[in-house]
C-alpha cells in the first residue's frame, strides 16, 4: 500500500527529559489520520521532526514513498504549527503567496492562487490589509491559507482548532474533507475527541511520548464495543425485576451499573458489562427466556472521548510542565 | 538555480520590499542628507561666528602694545576696548560673567622678558575655539614683533615688509602618485566614509538581529524553518536588509557629493566664507576600495548579529548579547585617529588586516595612500575567509537558535551547538 507518511522507532530528548519515545505509525494516502494525547504527549514535537525542525534522536521518516523530511519533502507538504505566526507588517495575500513561493510555486501561479483561497476563505476584501490588523480568526484563516496555498499531498495540522469559534471550526472540517475527497492526506494532532471524532478515519493515541493505541477508528470502536458494554431499557418496573434473576448471573454479566445518561428516575433504565466470553446475544436469549419486556437493547459504540479517556487515564490527562526547549 | 539560493533570494526580496515600503525608511533616506549637511555647516557657522565680533578688554599694564593690538584686532572683525593699566582681574572676570566681553588680554609690564613673568594672557569663554587661538596668536604675534623691531632701531619700511605674511599654501596630501587633494579634503573624505559604514553596520546590523528576535517572538519563526532551510533564511535576510541599506547608502552619496560639490556656494548662503579647498574627486581604485568593503564588512557583522539574534528570544535580552559586537565598532571608530595620523604605520598595517577592523579602517588607510594593492587583496583575502568562516558558525547556532525560547545558551551549549 502506498504511503503518506511512515514513521519508525522515532525517539526525541531534550536533555533528560524523553519526548518522544519509540512511535511508530503508518499513514495511508488519503485517509483523515489524527495524532491525539493529552498536553506534553509528544504530538507537537512528532509533527515537528516530519517537518524537519528538529532533528529526531533515533528512529526514520518516510514521506511519500520515498522522500526524507527536509527541503525536497516540503514542497509536499502544507503545515498549520501549533505556534500560529505570520509576519505582522505583511500586507494577506502577500503572505500566502510568500509561503506558496517558498514552497515551490512560481511566483505567478502563487499569486494566482492566492486570489483563489482569498474568495474560498472569504478573505478578499482584507487582501490589502497588514496582518496586524486582522482579527485573531482571519489570522487563523490566513494561516491556514498557507498550508494549503501549494495543494500539498501531505497536509499536517497541529491542534488547527484551538482558537476557532464553532463557525471556522465547521469551515475547517469542510476544508478536510475536501482534501480526502480529492485523494490527499491530512495528519492532524488533537486532544479535543469531539472534533477529531467527526473527521478522523486512523487515529493514533499517544500519551508521555509512548504509543499507546494506532489503528482505524471503525476497527478500534468495534474492539471496544466488543469488550461488551449493553444499554437496556425496560417497559415496567415488573419487567426489571423479573430482569434482576438474569443479571445476576456472573456467567452472563460481570457488572451492573446505573447509566451515566437518561437514567429514568423508576431505574427503568440501567446497563450491563458483559462477562468475559459472552455474547449480547447470549443476554438478549436469556432475557427474552426469561419474559422480560423490553423497550431498549444496544450495544453501546464508545465514542472516541470515552476510548481516550479509558486508555489514557484521567490521571496521564493532567500532563507534566514541558521543558522550555520544547 | 538551486532551491536553497531561490529561497533566500525570494525572501531576500520580501525583506527588502517590507523595509523600503516602512515609513521610517523613507524618512531616514531623505532626513539623512540633512544631518550630513548640518555636518558640514554648523562647525563652519560656529567657527565664524565665534571668532568675528569677540569683545574683548585689553589690559596693558606696559601701555606700550595696546593701541597696536587694538587695531590689529578690529582689522579681523573682532571689537577690542582698551581698559586702564591697573585695571584688577576681579572686574574683568566680573564683566565676562555679567556677559558684557568674552574675555580680556593682560599684557604685563615686562612682556620683552621670555620667562613665565613675560607671558601675555588672555582669559576668555572663547578661548576654546580654534579660531579665537589663531586670531590672537597672529595679531599679539605682529605687535610684539613690531615693537621690538622699533626698539632695535630699524627702518619702520623695512620692518612692514619682514613682518609681510610668508605666502604659505595648505598642507596637501599625497601619496607620491597624486598631488591636487589637499591633506584636509582626503582626510575628510576617509573619516565620511568609515563613518557611513559605521552607520550602517551599526543600522542594518541590528537591524538584522532585531528581525531574528521577531520572527521569534511573532512565532513566525516555525512556519518558516519548516518550509526553507534555515541558512536560506538567513542569507535572505542579511541579502535583504543590506539591500535596503546599500539603496539608501547610494542615495546619501549621491546627495553627499552634491553637498561637498557645492560646498561653497551653500555656505555662501549662510554668510561663511573659507569652505576653501576643493574635495578631490574619489579615483576609480578608491571606488571599487571602498564598495568592497562597504559590501564585506556588512556582511561579517550582519552575520554576526544574526547568530546573536537567533541565540537570544526577546528584544530586552539583545542589549547584553550584543554588547561584544558594540565593543568591536568601537575600537574600530577609536582607531580612526591612528589610522589618519600615520596611514602607513605598523599599527595601522596590523589593524587593517585584522577582520573585525579592516572593514572601516582599510578604506580610510588606502585614500590616505597608505596602502598598496596588494595589501588591499590580502586584507580582502582575510576578510572573505573569516566571513565564510563566521558564516558556518552562525549557521549553526542559527539552526538550533531559532527555535529557542526562554533561557540564553550558556557558552558550552554554543559550543555544543557549533558541533552539531
Amino acid at each position: 500500500m502506498s504511503h503518506a507518511l511512515v514513521v519508525h522507532g522515532l525517539v526525541k530528548r531534550f536533555g533528560n527529559h524523553v519526548a518522544v519515545d519509540d512511535i511508530s505509525f503508518e499513514v495511508p494516502r488519503g485517509v483523515v489520520y489524527g495524532i491525539l494525547g493529552p498536553n506534553g504527549a509528544g504530538k507537537s514535537t512528532t509533527l515537528r521532526m516530519i517537518n524537519d525542525i528538529f532533528a529526531p534522536d533515533a528512529g526514520e521518516i518516510i514521506v511519500l514513498d520515498g522522500l526524507l523530511p527536509g527541503h525536497a519533502a516540503a514542497q509536499h507538504i502544507g503545515y498549520l504549527p501549533e505556534e500560529r505566526g505570520l509576519y505582522p507588517k505583511m500586507k494577506v495575500a502577500d503572505m500566502i503567496a510568500f509561503i506558496g513561493e517558498l514552497r515551490g510555486l512560481s511566483r505567478g501561479e502563487a499569486r494566482r492562487r492566492t486570489g483563489m483561497w482569498l474568495d474560498r476563505l472569504g478573505l478578499t476584501q482584507w487582501a490589502a490589509n497588514k496582518i496586524q490588523d486582522l482579527s485573531k480568526g482571519m489570522q487563523q484563516k490566513v494561516q491556514f491559507a498557507t498550508a494549503l496555498i501549494h495543494e500539498p499531498e501531505l497536509v499536517i495540522l497541529d491542534e488547527p482548532w484551538s482558537g476557532l469559534d464553532p463557525i471556522n471550526a465547521e469551515v475547517l472540517r469542510d476544508e478536510v474533507e475536501d482534501i480526502r475527497k480529492s485523494g490527499r492526506t491530512v495528519l492532524f494532532s488533537t486532544h479535543q475527541m469531539e472534533q477529531a471524532e467527526k473527521l478522523v478515519d486512523r487515529i493514533c493515541i499517544i500519551a508521555r511520548g509512548r504509543k499507546l493505541l494506532e489503528g482505524s477508528l471503525a476497527d478500534i470502536q468495534r474492539r471496544e464495543a466488543a469488550d461488551g458494554l449493553i444499554a437496556l431499557g425496560f417497559r415496567d418496573a415488573a419487567s426489571r425485576a423479573a430482569a434482576d434473576a438474569v443479571l445476576a448471573d456472573r456467567a452472563v454479566v460481570a457488572e451492573r451499573r446505573v447509566p451515566r445518561a437518561r437514567a429514568h428516575a423508576d431505574g427503568t433504565d440501567c446497563e450491563v458489562k458483559l462477562a468475559d466470553g459472552a455474547t449480547a446475544q447470549q443476554l438478549l436469549a436469556a432475557l427474552v427466556a426469561a419474559g422480560v419486556g423490553l423497550q431498549r437493547f444496544e450495544v453501546v459504540v464508545p465514542t472516541l472521548h470515552q476510548i481516550f479517556v479509558d486508555r489514557v487515564g484521567t490521571s496521564a490527562a493532567v500532563a507534566e510542565r514541558r521543558p522550555e526547549a520544547s | 538555480m538551486p532551491r536553497g539560493l531561490r529561497d533566500a533570494l525570494v525572501i531576500a526580496r520580501r525583506e527588502f520590499v517590507e523595509r523600503v515600503r516602512s515609513r521610517w525608511f523613507v524618512a531616514i533616506t531623505l532626513l539623512g542628507p540633512l544631518g550630513m549637511i548640518a555636518l558640514v555647516l554648523v562647525p563652519a557657522l560656529l567657527i565664524g561666528r565665534g571668532v568675528e565680533g569677540s569683545r574683548i578688554d585689553i589690559v596693558d599694564r606696559s601701555g606700550v602694545l595696546a593701541q597696536p593690538l587694538s587695531d590689529e584686532l578690529t582689522r579681523e572683525g573682532w571689537k577690542p576696548t582698551i581698559v586702564p593699566r591697573d585695571t584688577a582681574k576681579a572686574d574683568e572676570m566680573a564683566r565676562i560673567r555679567d556677559q558684557k566681553i568674552n574675555g580680556f588680554i593682560t599684557i604685563p609690564d615686562s612682556w620683552l622678558d621670555s620667562g613665565p613673568a613675560g607671558q601675555i594672557v588672555y582669559l576668555g569663554d572663547n578661548a576654546s575655539n580654534e579660531g579665537v587661538d589663531r586670531t590672537l596668536r597672529v595679531a599679539v604675534q605682529r605687535v610684539v614683533q613690531r615693537e621690538r623691531g622699533l626698539r632695535a632701531h630699524i627702518d619702520p619700511g623695512t620692518l612692514e615688509t619682514v613682518l609681510q605674511k610668508a605666502n604659505f599654501a595648505p598642507p596637501q596630501h599625497t601619496n607620491g602618485k597624486t598631488e591636487e587633494a589637499s591633506g584636509l579634503a582626503s582626510f575628510v573624505i576617509a573619516y565620511f566614509l568609515a563613518f557611513i559604514l559605521y552607520m550602517v553596520i551599526t543600522l542594518y546590523g541590528v537591524n538584522v538581529m532585531r528581525s531574528v528576535v521577531q520572527e521569534k517572538t511573532t512565532r513566525v519563526m516555525e512556519l518558516m524553518v519548516a518550509t526553507v532551510k534555515p541558512r536560506s533564511l538567513m542569507t535572505g535576510k542579511i541579502l535583504g536588509v543590506g539591500g535596503a541599506g546599500l539603496v539608501q547608502i547610494v542615495a546619501w552619496l549621491a546627495m553627499g557629493a552634491v553637498t561637498l560639490g557645492y560646498r561653497e556656494q551653500l555656505l555662501g548662503w549662510f554668510g561663511v566664507s573659507g569652505g576653501g579647498s576643493a574635495l578631490p574627486p574619489l579615483e576609480l581604485g578608491a571606488f571599487v576600495v571602498v564598495i568592497a568593503y562597504f559590501v564585506l564588512g556588512y556582511f561579517f557583522y550582519a552575520t554576526m548579529y544574526a547568530a546573536v539574534g537567533a541565540m537570544v528570544s526577546s528584544e530586552q535580552d539583545t542589549q547584553q548579547v550584543q554588547m561584544p559586537i558594540t565593543m568591536l565598532l568601537v575600537i574600530g571608530a577609536l582607531c580612526l585617529q591612528m589610522v589618519s595620523n600615520a596611514p602607513r604605520g605598523s599599527a595601522t598595517v596590523i589593524m587593517t588586516m585584522i577582520p573585525f577592523w579592516s572593514p572601516m579602517l582599510m578604506p580610510m588607510r588606502y585614500v590616505l595612500g597608505g596602502a598598496s594593492p596588494l595589501d588591499v587583496v590580502i586584507s580582502l583575502a582575510i576578510l572573505t575567509a573569516s566571513i565564510v568562516l563566521i558564516a558556518r558558525a552562525a549557521a549553526k547556532i542559527y539552526r538550533i537558535g531559532v527555535l529557542m525560547y526562554g533561557k540564553r545558551p550558556t557558552a558550552q551549549e554554543l559550543l555544543r551547538w557549533l558541533r552539531y
